[in-house]
């Protein structure tokens, strides 16, 4: 071998190449327009139900989930935050977009389950009212689920 | 596992840092390396070129938008090199002093 390299100036070297690594799992997350398509969609699909006509209330449900697949598997991976950088899959992890759509799924639920209680409650327009509730969970919620999944990527 | 084996061309610490950032990434542009590099465009350019002529990075020119963009991948070539780096920098380490 013909370097000569000490211990503390290769560990100098690994510290920069993790900074590297670090600097692209920085750019780990979904674009901002999904979270706040995905909650605008949310509420006009509540109150799309409140209307109460439910050949129109199939018709959007079918629209907005036809738009999601369409969109999801594009950017839920979290790879793809902009054009500029493509982050590797092995980096990222594997869960990524199960947890992300499982997450959506979910939220369907907790509408579900919010509208009832608004319901209940004797509110004029319960869908409307969860969907609302559920659109502030994804915006606050969404960015955060990406905040842990980078950090679990930085600590892998 | 991957074989130590120190490697002159990627020590360099602005090669070091483009291979450690591509090393995580499918592809990276030109404009991203230069902004989280902190580097000019012709000095970026000059040390992609050195990592393109040993083979370690490819460079595509994929035009999106209607802009032609320049991207910066590691080749397999360079994945190993890279891999084979870290190896011998972790075994310098463990080693500890002379």
């Amino acid at each position: 071998m013909t370097h000569d390299i000490t211990p503390l100036e290769a560990s100098g070297a690994l510290d920069a190449i993790d900074r590297g690594r670090r600097q692209v799992i920085d750019e780990i997350d979904l674009p901002t327009w999904y979270w706040w398509g995905l909650a605008l969609g949310w509420i006009g699909l509540g109150v799309i139900t409140d209307l109460k006509h439910p050949w129109l209330t199939a018709a959007a449900t079918l629209a907005f989930g036809a738009v999601h697949s369409a969109v999801a598997p594009r950017v839920a991976s979290g790879r793809h935050r902009t054009h500029q950088v493509s982050v590797r899959a092995d980096v990222v992890g594997r869960r990524t977009a199960r947890l992300v759509i499982g997450s959506v799924a979910g939220l369907g639920v907790v509408t579900v389950g919010a509208a009832l209680a608004a319901s209940a409650d004797g509110a004029r327009h319960p869908v409307t009212i969860a969907s609302v509730f559920v659109a502030v969970i994804i915006l606050l919620g969404g960015p955060r689920l990406l905040a842990a999944i980078r950090r679990r990527a930085a600590a892998a | 596992m991957t074989e130590p084996k120190f490697d002159e061309l990627i020590h360099q610490s602005t090669r070091l840092s483009i291979v450690g950032l591509l090393a995580a990434a499918d592809w990276a542009e030109f404009s991203f390396l230069r902004d989280e590099l902190g580097m000019s465009d012709s000095a970026l350019s000059k040390q992609l070129t050195t990592l393109e002529a040993a083979g370690y990075v490819a460079i595509d020119r994929p035009v999106s938008d209607h802009r032609r963009r320049v991207r910066a991948r590691l080749t397999d070539a360079g994945m190993a090199a890279f891999q084979g780096h870290v190896a011998a920098l972790r075994q310098i380490i463990a080693v500890g002093p002379a």
